[in-house]
């Protein structure tokens, strides 16, 4: 299952990276990334590098030229759709990364009381002084 | 064997892993990346972005082509993309060994020198 999350994401990077680099190498990358039996965390990360890379050169190079085809595509550029589609799926990218490292949702309670504890006093003495009894029942 | 390129930069250590990679060679990409971490020991990991982005510098630079189709080994390997290294893509690793020889050389002169007991 992780993989496949992980696949997907790795695909729609690839779908944000620049048409003639998509065109000339997207399918090798896939394939590689299917080939390597782990490290799927590196490999999005890589890809992610990836796409600022291409991305940066392309700012200086909107036209560049497909070495496979020979022609010349020239990509939309960053509208605002496309910035709208990058914050979205940067989103996406970064949901997916932290299940991959099996983080929880950081607005739950991080703090799991033991099922023994049965109660709990809270005694407050004073603002800088509370006092936690808890005890356990048999 | 100096090439047009003599007062070019240092290369890049993922530049200099794939024209080695290469110079063994025709590999594909993910043959390109085994082979770099065979050469370093597993102690240079190349992943596929990297790698890419590179090949591409490479092959507009003129130093990485297309290999031809024949030299391809088997049924399955036709449709991967081979990559070979160029006459030119020779002679920058050639330059940049060489290079690389001359600050070896200059460092063990210096470490001999700074030892102690043998200056």
């Amino acid at each position: 299952m992780k993989r496949i999350l992980s696949r997907l994401a790795y695909r729609f990077l690839l779908r944000l990276h620049p048409a003639s680099f998509q065109h000339d190498f997207g399918d090798e990358m896939l394939w590689i990334f299917d080939e390597q039996p782990g490290g799927a965390a590196y490999l999005l990360f890589d890809g992610a590098i990836s796409l600022l890379r291409q991305r940066c050169r392309l700012l200086n190079d909107p036209g560049q030229l497909s070495i496979t085809s020979g022609v010349v595509i020239t990509d939309p550029g960053m509208g605002p759709l496309r910035l709208f589609q990058g914050g979205l799926s940067s989103t996406a990218i970064l949901a997916c990364f932290l299940l991959l490292l099996g983080h929880r949702n950081p607005l739950s309670p991080s703090v799991r009381w033991p099922k023994q504890m049965a109660s709990c006093t809270l005694k407050l003495q004073s603002i800088a002084n509370i006092d936690v009894d808890c005890r356990t029942t048999p | 064997m100096v090439s047009d390129s003599g007062k070019r930069p240092p290369l890049s250590s993922a530049t200099l892993h794939i024209l080695l990679a290469l110079a063994g060679g025709d590999l594909h990409g993910y043959g390109i990346i085994q082979e770099v971490a065979r050469n370093s020991d597993g102690h240079y990991k190349l992943g596929p972005g990297t790698l890419y982005d590179n090949l591409k510098k490479l092959m507009d630079a003129g130093w990485v082509a297309d290999a031809p189709a024949q030299r391809r080994k088997s049924a399955k390997e036709d449709d991967r993309r081979f990559y070979t290294l160029t006459k030119k893509g020779r002679d920058t690793l050639a330059t940049e060994v060489d290079r690389l020889q001359s600050v070896i050389s200059e460092a063990k002169f210096r470490l001999q020198i700074a030892r102690p007991g043998k200056a």
